[in-house]
């Protein structure tokens, strides 16, 4: 997927709620690519144009379960304090 | 693949820049579908990305940063690789690969063992403390460097103010007896003062006292680790107690430490001196060693010495004359290196050499090999590889080659070094402390380094030079370069054989050195002939038992079977005489202020004549009457004292003052006999003296001369000994013939050294020259088959590649015989009747460098000459 394809999924999926800036997702998708989480290869896009796709690596689904259930962990707590409120 | 290839900069900036623009395109697009006018969906485009440009950078720098990442990485990849690569093209051509390891790494290995020796003995400086400020004093009468004796020891302590505090010690062996049995062992007698000087404490009890050296105090004694540890149980209440050596008691005062200098390697004990004031100036065996005063400069103290020497000279005038002689000082380091400087330079320049041309052979082959593949290194060049990652590709094969042979370097070393220390204890200084130390391990390395350069860069840098299309259209023709390549093979072989002569010549110098001295006329006939150190302790025989005793061994061992003539004396041939000594001859007196004469005066039994087989030219022999009561009075002379000193008249009759004395009465020589080598077989003869052996003389060479195989008297000798008295040490149980080939040892080690090296040497010049003719004849297989085919006379063209070879060998040849013209005069002083430019050794050397050379030319030559012309040119 390319950037701006991610960009427009994240809107899409949280209703526009978490807007991330492109800026900020580009920085970490070069930064992930460095280290090697993401593999980044160029491709035609949905309307013929080079763009550049992204890839989850192997490391890089691995890291992606361990934050989600750390951030998982983390929601349920936030949740259980606010029960009640 | 692709991935693999370095993008570079521009690049990785350019692909940024592209994915940014093309979602702010796609965004664009998107908000134009909105309804946005294009303007303002651009506008709205970048408001919503945010900050473009920082962005922009930060992206470039990560995906530069990760190209760093997959570049290093894949340097390792492609190391790797070239290894990988580079072990099996070499494991193809094993012959080639095993020849130049096994070379190489004896080069390596045999310099690496020769410096640690080197570097231990010359350049470390000496295990003591602070061991700059030590010093030998000496009394300087060039060439010789005498002994101190008891009363020079006694007026320097006195008088001397530059020194911290001076020491003597003399060699003294001893029995030492445990109850049971007795044994000789080799010690010192040390002035009390002598721990302190080198900075030795003892591990165990306390360091001498000036009541120790005291005379008349109790007998002190001090003792090796090693001693404490075989003969005394190892046991620390053991201090304090006495111990028995000559059958006195000796009080234990301490036990040394493990680590000690090379003054006290191979000693047992070490007694406290008591010296007292003497009679006369000599004898003179005192070893003095002395600590400058910090900040008093050798300059100063030698003055010192001098100034002491002049004072003293007066008093001793009536029994030393020597008024030339002064007192001197040198580095103590220098006199414990010795003379070994030149064998030391030589082997290790010798063993460089070894290196030096096995690497010159490796890079000979190597450019063979590389030449032989330059289609294949030009094809990789044309698919794309740089230049410089086709040197690395073959850098690594020599590098790889390097390594091999420094394991096997490192292995020889290791092995070099053990035996080093256990062989060359005895004609080499400080050889115990020889260790494959930081220094030996850096220079292995350095050598590695090195080779793999000379192996690799010169094959490497033939092997990627010139255009590439230039190499590919030459692949047709296959002479590829073959001028540039034949020059630089056939340098690299001249110098093989420049190598080679002069190592070749010092071999053949060193071979006729020892059948040389193999030759030498000891005298007598030694066959047969044995001999062993006997020592009567003053404790267990008076005086008076003493005789009584030697009366008795003789006649036991002359009733043994085989047994022919006993004879005793102070000193045996070939190279031990105990007692040099100084005379002034009555015709013809000793100037004042000049040295008297000195010369080997051997105490002897009258059988002694008879034993060895001496011819009587003159005059009578010693008997009974001349036993010495006071003085010496009647001498017998050899021929060569008589001629040096009475050349034009009879010797018998003459009379002189022995030993300084001025008021002892003549010595009267009464007979000239032939001479006998006391000196070593390598010194010239200086003229040897006989006195008659005074009967209670405790130490006692005894030599017996039997009928049958001298080998087959020891055990009976040693038999005979042990039933007299059990306790009595006996050592040195030695054929004549054993005493004469152990005096042989050093010449026979570095001929050894010298053959083995040459050999090497030989063969690998013989391996080069092979290689490059061979080449040559692969090359002009073509020309030769043209020429072959249009008539030339096969004679010929054998002649012409053959000269081809010759030239070079005969030009390395001509090199190396210069060479070796200026390097044998630095081993001179190691040759032993013959010339440092002895022609025939010379010419010999030439001459089997270049019979090598030819045989090894002509056998390409021979095959070139029996090409078959059709076949050659079909194949072209």
């Amino acid at each position: 997927m390319h950037g701006y394809g991610i960009a427009t999924l994240i809107r899409e999926r949280t209703d526009g709620e978490l807007a991330v800036e492109d800026a900020a997702l580009y920085q970490a998708l070069h930064r992930l690519d460095r280290q090697g989480h993401v593999e980044a290869e160029w491709g035609p896009s949905e309307n013929n144009r080079r763009a550049r796709f992204y890839t989850l690596t192997r490391a890089g689904r691995k890291r992606m379960r361990e934050e989600a259930a750390t951030w998982r962990r983390y929601a349920r707590a936030v949740e259980a304090v606010l029960e009640g409120i | 693949m692709f991935r693999y290839l370095r993008r570079p900069t521009k690049t990785v900036t350019s692909e940024v820049d592209e994915e940014l623009a093309v979602h702010l395109e796609m965004r664009v697009d998107e908000l134009i579908g909105r309804g946005f006018s294009p303007d303002e969906a651009r506008r709205e485009a970048i408001r919503q990305f945010g900050d473009v440009e920082f962005t922009r950078q930060y992206c470039r720098t990560q995906d530069l940063r990760k190209e760093g990442d997959v570049q290093r990485g894949l340097f390792f990849e492609e190391l790797v690789q070239d290894l990988r690569i580079s072990s099996r093209g070499l494991l193809r051509a094993p012959l080639m690969t095993l020849t130049i390891i096994v070379t190489v790494g004896l080069g390596i290995g045999a310099t690496a063992t020769i410096f640690s020796a080197v570097n231990a003995a010359l350049l470390q400086p000496l295990p003591y403390q602070h061991p700059d400020r030590l010093v030998r004093v000496y009394t300087d009468a060039p060439p010789n460097k005498f002994r101190f004796s008891v009363a020079d020891y006694l007026a320097l302590e006195a008088q001397q103010t530059t020194f911290a505090r001076i020491a003597g010690y003399t060699g003294r062996a001893m029995a030492f007896s445990d109850g049971r049995t007795a044994e000789q062992l080799t010690g010192k007698e040390v002035s009390w003062t002598y721990f302190g000087v080198v900075g030795i404490a003892p591990a165990i009890g306390r360091d001498f006292t000036e009541i120790d050296g005291r005379p008349g105090s109790p007998r002190a004694v001090i003792v090796t680790d090693s001693f404490w540890r075989n003969r005394l149980g190892g046991r620390a209440d053991i201090v304090g107690t006495p111990i028995r050596l000559d059958g006195a008691d000796y009080t234990l005062a301490g036990v040394l430490p493990k680590a000690i200098g090379p003054l006290e390697q191979g000693q047992e004990f070490f007694t406290a001196a008591q010296w007292k004031t003497p009679p006369r100036k000599g004898p003179f065996f005192i070893l003095t060693i002395a600590r400058l005063k910090d900040g008093v400069s050798s300059a100063v103290a030698g003055e010192e010495l001098r100034a002491i020497n002049r004072r003293i000279f007066p008093i001793w005038r009536t029994s030393y004359q020597d008024e030339k002689a002064t007192w001197s000082l040198m580095d103590l380091r220098a006199y414990v290196t010795g003379e070994s400087q030149t064998t030391a330079g030589l082997a290790l320049a010798v063993v460089a050499l070894v290196w030096l041309i096995a690497c010159a052979n490796a890079s000979n082959l190597l450019i063979a090999r590389v030449t032989s593949r330059r289609r294949e290194l030009a094809v990789r060049a044309a698919l794309g590889a740089s230049r410089g990652r086709v040197v690395r590709y073959l850098l690594a094969e020599s590098a790889l080659l390097a390594a091999a042979a420094a394991a096997i370097g490192i292995s020889l070393s290791a092995v070099g070094v053990s035996l080093w220390r256990d062989l060359a204890a005895g004609y080499f200084p400080r050889a115990h402390e020889v260790a494959l130390d930081g220094a030996t391990i850096g220079l292995v390395a350095a050598l590695t380094g090195m080779s793999a350069l000379l192996l690799g860069l010169i094959p490497a840098m033939h092997g990627t030079g010139g255009p590439i299309d230039l190499s590919l259209r030459a692949i047709g023709r296959s002479a590829t370069g073959s001028a540039a390549v034949r020059r630089l093979r056939q340098a690299l072989v001249g110098s093989q054989f420049a190598i080679a002569t002069p190592l070749l010549v010092v071999a053949g110098l060193f071979l006729t050195t020892l059948s040389e001295l193999g030759r030498v006329d000891l005298g007598f006939d030694p066959h047969n002939v044995s001999s062993v150190i006997v020592t009567l302790p003053s404790a267990q025989y008076e005086d008076g038992r003493v005789g009584a005793f030697w009366d008795e061994l003789r006649r036991r061992l002359e009733a043994a079977p085989g047994v022919q003539t006993v004879a005793y004396a102070d000193g045996r041939p070939p190279n031990e005489v105990n007692n040099f000594n100084n005379f002034d001859l009555e015709q013809f007196p000793t100037p004042a202020g000049q040295s008297q004469p000195v010369t080997p005066w051997v105490a002897v039994t009258p059988e002694y004549f008879r034993l060895l087989g001496l011819t009587l030219v003159e005059g009578r022999l010693l008997d009974e009457r001349d036993a010495p009561r006071e003085n010496i009075e009647t001498i017998v002379v050899d021929r060569v004292w008589a001629k040096r000193f009475f050349p034009n008249e009879s010797a018998v009759g003459k009379r002189l003052k022995e030993g300084g004395c001025t008021t002892c009465p003549w010595t009267n020589v009464v007979g000239v006999v032939s001479e006998v080598k006391y000196a070593g077989v390598d010194k010239p003869d200086q003229g040897s003296v006989y006195w008659a052996l005074p009967p209670t003389t405790r130490l006692r060479y005894v030599l017996i001369r039997s009928g049958i195989e001298s080998a087959a008297i020891v055990p009976s000798a040693r038999r005979i000994l042990q039933e007299l008295d059990p306790s009595l040490p006996f050592s040195s149980v030695a054929t004549i013939e054993e005493l004469t080939d152990q005096s042989l040892q050093q010449p026979r080690s570095l001929s050894w050294l010298a053959g083995t090296v040459a050999a090497v040497a030989l063969v690998l010049s013989m391996i080069g020259i092979y290689g490059v003719m061979t080449f040559y004849v692969q090359q002009h297989a073509k020309d030769i088959s043209i020429r072959l085919a249009l008539g030339a006379n096969p004679r010929g063209v054998l002649r012409l590649i053959v000269g081809q070879g010759m030239t070079v060998v005969v030009l390395g040849v001509g090199a190396g015989l210069l060479a070796a013209l200026a390097l044998t005069r630095l081993i001179a002083s190691l040759l032993f009747h013959v010339s440092a430019a002895d022609v025939v050794t010379f010419a010999g050397a030439g001459l089997l460098l270049a019979a090598v050379g030819l045989s090894a030319c002509l056998l390409p030559a021979a095959r070139a000459t029996a090409l078959e012309p059709a076949s050659v040119l079909r194949n072209e």
